[in-house]
């Protein structure tokens, strides 16, 4: 579903990604494990869009779209929820979701009767996010607008759906929460990328891991064959 | 006697500066969305007052000139934003300060061969004559600006607010590469903001043109007003715009009643160094006061 092909990318003059190569299959999650530094949200910057990749490909359904910006992946079906959440913070809940499903609604009127459905999907899967759909996003908790952004990613009804660091600065309870969300999509037969720092959770619930060292994938397998690799056991499992 | 005389002063003035909050409103909407704005505006204002002068003496009916000005105004905005932002806000720079005189600059020499230096009444058929409120004397023609610039805030707000295009322009205000990544595109959100300033600041010109005359500098006071404006009430509230709008036409027509017409300038002035010493975050944002 999503093939990345020898991803040279970075910042200015520096080169961060220096060849990265891998493959999300559909209805897998795939977990990108690493360092910090590595290069992790380089890669997914580079694949959907919001930084343009020196070399290499972005193949998304068999579509090459390396060369395309962000907004024209995102509606090809590529959601990406950042590094950092970055929800919208002036806007209510339900507005922030709404507009992960801007590609696909009409532009003025009638957008929310189209929308009332996959809504309420996502507040089946999220009832906080129910119970503070008027509230603006930025007084939710840290637990909750990762909820939120994840829902809003879900509102796309992406072919592919990239997560960078779920986990990023929550307390340990509502981390195991972020990671009961992550198995409960798996069921649904989501296609998945992770990102994550917690790499032996990534690892529990993924099908198949990359790890990557400055700036390129080092190692690769199936999460049992991981488990038992030596060099993951010392940096990233200790 | 003498508190009904005060009283007038200030209405007139607030009425008058409904204009300079409507200008400032076109700065509000280009700058939440791509942090610029257009400092050809004033150029921009009496451009469109001008094309819509002609408007009317082609024999076009008054309510007809007015969307055609607006329309005209619009399309200004988004040549501004095609020609003298888009490339510069691609490379990251401040490119757009510079070009956006220049462009002004331009509109000036060619406002000045179309139709000439001379200032130009603008006819109109809402009535001067004033009618009274308790006391205070208030004409159509003054009524008309403030109406006129309540409704097409008003609107500008409902579409912000109501429609999904209108929240995502205020995405993109909030957090560009996360709306991109929720598939608006941001160069076609700032279009839209530049388009939606033209139309607003060409309203502007419309509705003050039968009171100060069409003729090339007739803006350039004007701007500086709104410039004042913007940067007292901050670069995200509409609402404080048009209060401060108001206090400031107040101020100034009590100024010049008490000091003389000569000091009519200084309260934007002042009001402006005020707002710079007190609050110099609070306006136009830490990183644009370095900026500009």
């Amino acid at each position: 579903m999503l093939t990345v092909e020898n991803l040279h990318a970075g910042y200015g003059t520096s080169e961060v990604l220096v060849g990265v190569s891998l493959e999300v299959k559909a209805g897998t999650v795939v977990a990108l494990i690493g360092a910090n530094g590595a290069g992790k949200t380089t890669t997914m910057r580079a694949i959907s869009g919001m930084i343009r990749p020196n070399r290499g490909r972005v193949l998304l359904d068999g579509r090459p779209v390396q060369d395309q910006d962000a907004a024209h992946i995102a509606r090809l079906g590529l959601a990406h929820s950042p590094e950092g959440r970055k929800v919208f913070g002036p806007l209510t809940v339900e507005d922030n979701l709404l507009l992960g499903a801007y590609g696909r609604l009409p532009r003025f009127f009638g957008f929310r009767a189209r929308a009332a459905a996959d809504l309420k999907n996502i507040y089946a899967l999220f009832p906080r996010l129910e119970e503070r759909r008027l509230q603006t996003a930025g007084t939710l908790s840290g637990g909750e607008q990762q909820m939120l952004a994840i829902g809003r990613a879900l509102m796309s009804k992406p072919k592919v759906m990239l997560l960078d660091e779920p986990s990023m600065g929550l307390a340990p309870i509502i981390v195991q929460e972020v990671f009961h969300t992550i198995r409960r999509l798996k069921e649904t037969g989501i296609t998945l990328l992770l990102v994550e720092q917690f790499a032996k959770s990534a690892l529990e619930v993924a099908d198949y891991a990359y790890v990557m060292d400055r700036g390129h994938i080092a190692i690769e397998g199936t999460p049992a064959h991981l488990r038992e690799d030596e060099r993951v056991l010392a940096a990233y499992l200790g | 006697m003498y508190t009904l005389l005060i009283v007038q002063l200030a209405v007139s003035g607030a009425l008058m500066g409904m204009v300079y909050a409507l200008i400032a409103y076109g700065f509000q909407l280009t700058f939440a969305t791509s942090k610029s704005i257009n400092f050809g505006q004033g150029e921009l204002v009496m451009l469109s007052a001008f094309f819509s002068l002609t408007l009317i003496d082609s024999g076009l009916p008054y309510w007809l000139v007015v969307p055609g000005g607006m329309l005209f105004g619009a399309v200004l905005g988004l040549f501004v934003e095609r020609t003298a932002v888009r490339l510069s806000l691609e490379q990251k720079g401040e490119g757009w300060i510079l070009l956006t005189i220049i462009l002004g600059l331009l509109g000036f020499s060619a406002a000045e061969n179309i139709w000439g230096r001379d200032d130009r009444p603008f006819p109109t058929p809402i009535s001067s004559d004033p009618l009274h409120f308790f006391g205070i004397d208030v004409t159509p023609l003054e009524l008309s600006v403030a109406i006129g610039v309540l409704a097409v805030m008003g609107l500008v707000e409902l579409f912000k607010r109501k429609t999904l295009l209108g929240k995502a322009f205020e995405a993109v205000s909030a957090d560009r590469d996360a709306a991109q990544l929720m598939g608006i595109s941001a160069t076609r959100t700032i279009q839209l903001s530049y388009g939606l300033s033209g139309l607003v600041a060409a309203l502007a010109g419309i509705l003050v043109a039968p009171i100060t005359t069409v003729g090339p500098t007739m803006a350039s006071v004007l701007i500086l007003k709104a410039f004042s404006v913007a940067v007292v009430a901050g670069l995200d509230s509409g609402f404080g715009i048009v209060l401060v709008g108001l206090f400031l036409g107040a101020l100034e027509s009590l100024t010049s009643f008490y000091l003389g017409s000569g000091w009519r300038e200084a309260p934007g002035l002042v009001l402006l160094i005020l707002a710079l010493a007190v609050r110099p975050n609070g306006v136009f944002g830490k990183a644009s006061i370095r900026k500009v």
